[in-house]
């Protein structure tokens, strides 16, 4: 009996047991998480209400829509919640993934429009392919000079990069755009996705037929654009970078043969909407007249909300992302191959490695403001290049996430298997050559994740954009990267400075909702790859 | 072809295969070396333009001071202002996101079931993923009129409903690393709970929180840097006008506006400030105290997670 009161702490001892306490509890911790989620989600709801305003149409235009496009996506979607939910995964996916190529596609077409014009493209294409050729020839001839062939590495494309551009401007006589296009944009991409169906099937015909079939359907838009009333120039870009990943997809699912009733939800949900377009024009209803629209994303910004549109920014992020690609994610990268493959671990190296990771750690808790200021001085004080323009943002933020790229590729370069790196050792493979082709590959999928989150990242950061000294207003997209440029966030905050409501709950809502939708998709991207990559293993 | 290829492997020197690993090594080597070189240069840079600004305004007057007039000619710069504003942010945002983040985690960690799991994270991460600029837009014209809406007299800009966004803001950063913390709780400690008779309740409270105490509170110091450093939340909606703090009425503060840290930055360089003036420079010296302070606090959580981390075999 003495020992039973000493060890009167016993849980449970002090009181009856209490369910009602833990299950007090329990609500309480859901009903926090839920007040965090439906807070944030309400006030979205209220954004989106704003940019489509769609208590502005008649009753009756509601009313059709609901029972058109409406009812039968939420009928389906109870169908795949409850009986499918296979098919439910490939409805979301084939839904989303046409969205995201074709903002893809806009993306491809701003960057050949604005950034490099078909012919600096060729022209570059040319230059590399040619680059290719000198090293692969030079290896095949001299195959024992490994240093000599450093140099060529190096040398080669740089010198080709240098002349065969301008000689290639310089001609006198040019192939239309569109024929360019052709020759330079569709058949690479049309020997990728040969060689991607080739690899998948592991079928050299099946290859071919793909990458004819790009092809001939790119070629088609010379005969088609014009009756459908787009440019054969788009047409190829739709063809490419929509039509191709979509129809690779739909093929996959009906071979898997897994969930193909989850194809249809895209049908349901275009059929609905051209279903309410037909009858609301044929009954006379008026749709709403939404902030969002067409004219928003292609429109200058302006004084007048009705013209206000976000098609400079637009061109101005698509720019500071390929500087970022191109800049802070090989280095990212880099960095991270040398941390998880060639660090030491041990002695003064070790700790100098030590020394980094902690470092890496601290610069990605560093406040962005932090970054604009190193953008400022760094590369518009030091550097000289002008302020405000697409290169030092791009820069700037690329310092920005060069911590997240390194952290999250070097989490995906860890989870490679030990026993791979030792297989490539035991047959003989250098550091490099197991690096490069057994861990690079191995990784890939998880770094792509980590490189598209942080994409979204900086597709959302304003304040080193404010430091760096990107104007409010861009009334011409940049045709540089050396303009001047703004991106979306900047101009958000620019229009949250407008008192009008017209601006504040109209045009920035809209341009507030186009944000949001570009980081949804690519974070969905990045989900999915994730997600595909974690089922294969 | 071949029959040359392999004789020639098999008897030649190693030095240039040897000299090619050395130039990726170094090459890679670099990349990581890049990033200590980035924060060197934003020590060096900071410093550099700092000291000018000091040069100018003493930097007793400027860490004592509590008036700061920031003109394009010159001014008064007492950075009080501007770091009690800053302190409000940061206090009012741990009033929100340490409760509903703890919570969230514990419910996350604890209790959910895989499905609710797999809805509420993916949920969390998008709420993470949210640009700043879109939390300053609906913290300005939302969120501060819904307050006005139901009787709370705060005005167009006030520190109020910047630091309930900010709070929100960090709401996923606390409930995703505590749950981290959580989860890697031995389930042994909590079949040991159990077995003791301890109800589902008091395991959460009474083993895994303690449990994973040092998890949590680094995870406390990181979000609380994140609200210090935040900047479009609180130059959106806190407004551009450096307040000192008010003593006599403390709630005054919140519902009026003020500059916090961050928004004293983005004025300086949005004024029309030339480049070598005070208020221009005010920014590097502004920069530099933020650095430090986010710096400290990032080492400090480092150091509070493996210092009081609990070993678990």
């Amino acid at each position: 009996m003495a020992t039973d009161q000493q060890t009167a702490t016993w849980y449970g001892t002090g009181e009856a047991v209490s369910r009602v306490r833990g299950k007090a509890f329990k609500t309480l911790c859901l009903s926090a998480t839920l007040l965090a989620l439906v807070s944030v989600f309400v006030l979205l709801l209220y954004v989106a209400n704003d940019a489509f305003q769609p208590l502005s149409a008649d009753m009756g235009w509601l009313l059709v829509t609901i029972g058109t496009v409406v009812v039968p996506a939420l009928g389906a979607i109870g169908y795949y919640y409850t009986r499918d939910t296979r098919a439910g995964e490939t409805a979301t996916i084939a839904l989303g993934l046409p969205v995201a190529s074709l903002l893809l596609t806009g993306g491809v077409f701003i960057t050949f429009e604005h950034v490099v014009s078909v012919y600096q493209w060729l022209s570059i294409l040319v230059s590399l392919v040619v680059a290719g050729g000198i090293v692969y020839a030079h290896s095949r001839v001299r195959t024992e000079a490994d240093l000599e062939r450093l140099v060529v590495v190096v040398a080669v494309p740089a010198l080709a990069l240098w002349f065969i551009p301008g000689l290639i401007l310089s001609l006198p006589m040019l192939p239309t755009q569109s024929l360019t296009l052709l020759g330079s944009f569709v058949v690479p991409v049309a020997v990728v996705v040969g060689l991607f169906v080739r690899r998948q099937r592991e079928n050299d015909r099946d290859g071919a037929i793909a990458a004819v079939l790009t092809l001939v359907g790119a070629a088609a838009g010379f005969g088609v654009a014009p009756i459908v009333g787009i440019t054969p120039f788009v047409w190829m870009l739709l063809v490419t970078v929509t039509a191709v990943p979509v129809s690779l997809y739909v093929e996959s699912v009906i071979r898997r043969g897994a969930g193909v009733s989850g194809l249809a939800f895209p049908l349901i949900v275009v059929g609905g909407i051209v279903a309410s377009v037909v009858l609301t024009d044929a009954l006379g209803f008026a749709g709403p007249t939404p902030w969002l629209d067409w004219g928003f994303l292609t429109n200058t910004p302006s004084r007048t909300p009705e013209d206000a549109g976000f098609y400079p920014p637009l061109v101005g992020s698509v720019m500071m992302l390929l500087i970022i690609v191109i800049s802070a994610f090989p280095v990212g990268v880099g960095a991270a191959l040398y941390l998880e493959e060639y660090a030491p671990q041990r002695g003064r190296w070790g700790r100098l490695v030590d020394l980094i990771e902690v470092n890496i750690g601290n610069l990605a808790g560093v406040p962005s403001v932090v970054y604009g200021v190193l953008g400022l001085a760094l590369f518009i004080r030091a550097g000289g290049l002008g302020s405000g323009t697409a290169l030092v943002g791009g820069f700037t933020v690329g310092l920005l996430i060069l911590p997240i790229v390194i952290i999250s590729s070097q989490e995906a370069i860890s989870a490679v298997p030990d026993s791979m790196r030792q297989a490539s050792y035991g047959m003989g493979a250098t550091k490099w050559q197991t690096t490069r082709n057994v861990v690079l590959p191995e990784a890939l999928p998880g770094i792509m994740t980590g490189n598209i989150l942080a994409m979204g990242r900086a597709i959302g950061e304003t304040a080193p954009l404010l430091i760096i000294g990107a104007p409010a207003v861009v009334r011409i997209a940049p045709s540089s990267f050396t303009n001047k440029f703004s991106a979306m966030p900047r101009q958000i905050y620019t229009w949250s400075g407008e008192i009008d409501a017209a601006f504040r709950h109209g045009v920035l809502a809209a341009g507030v909702v186009t944000l949001l939708v570009v980081l949804l998709l690519m974070n969905g991207a990045a989900i999915l790859i994730r997600n595909k990559y974690q089922r294969r293993e | 072809m071949s029959e040359r290829s392999i004789d020639v492997d098999l008897t030649r020197s190693s030095s240039g295969r040897v000299v090619k690993e050395r130039v990726y090594k170094w090459l890679l080597f670099a990349c990581a070396a890049l990033t200590v070189f980035v924060t060197a240069s934003i020590i060096v840079t900071l410093a550099a333009d700092a000291i000018r600004f000091f040069e100018k305004v003493s930097p007793a007057a400027f860490y004592t001071g509590t008036e700061w007039v920031a003109r394009s000619d010159g001014g008064t710069f007492g950075v009080w202002p501007l770091v009690t504003a800053t302190l409000i942010i940061t206090f009012v945002s741990a009033l929100v996101a340490v409760p509903i983040g703890v919570a969230a985690a514990v419910y996350l960690s604890e209790y959910a079931s895989d499905r609710m799991r797999s809805v509420l994270k993916p949920s969390l991460e998008i709420l993470a993923g949210i640009p700043t600029v879109v939390y300053g837009y609906l913290a300005l014209v939302y969120l501060t009129p819904a307050l006005q809406w139901i009787g709370i007299p705060v005005s167009t800009f006030n520190l109020l409903s910047a630091s309930v966004m900010v709070g929100i803001m960090i709401i996923p950063m606390v409930s995703s690393l505590s749950e981290d913390a959580m989860s890697s709780v031995p389930d042994s400690l909590r079949q040991a709970g159990y077995g003791m008779g301890a109800t589902k309740y008091e395991v959460s409270t009474g083993v895994v929180i303690p449990a994973a105490i040092s998890g949590i509170f680094s995870s406390f110091i990181l979000a609380l840097s994140r609200a210090i450093g935040e900047t479009m939340i609180v130059v959106m909606a806190a407004g551009l006008r450096p307040r000192m703090f008010n003593f006599a009425n403390p709630l005054d503060n919140l519902l009026s506006s003020g500059q916090p840290m961050t928004a004293g930055m983005v004025n300086a360089v949005t004024s029309d400030a030339t480049g070598g003036s005070a208020t221009y420079l005010s920014m590097f010296a502004l920069g530099l105290t933020l650095f430090v302070i986010t710096f400290v606090m990032n080492l400090a959580s480092d150091y509070v997670a493996s210092r009081y981390k609990e070993e678990y075999q």
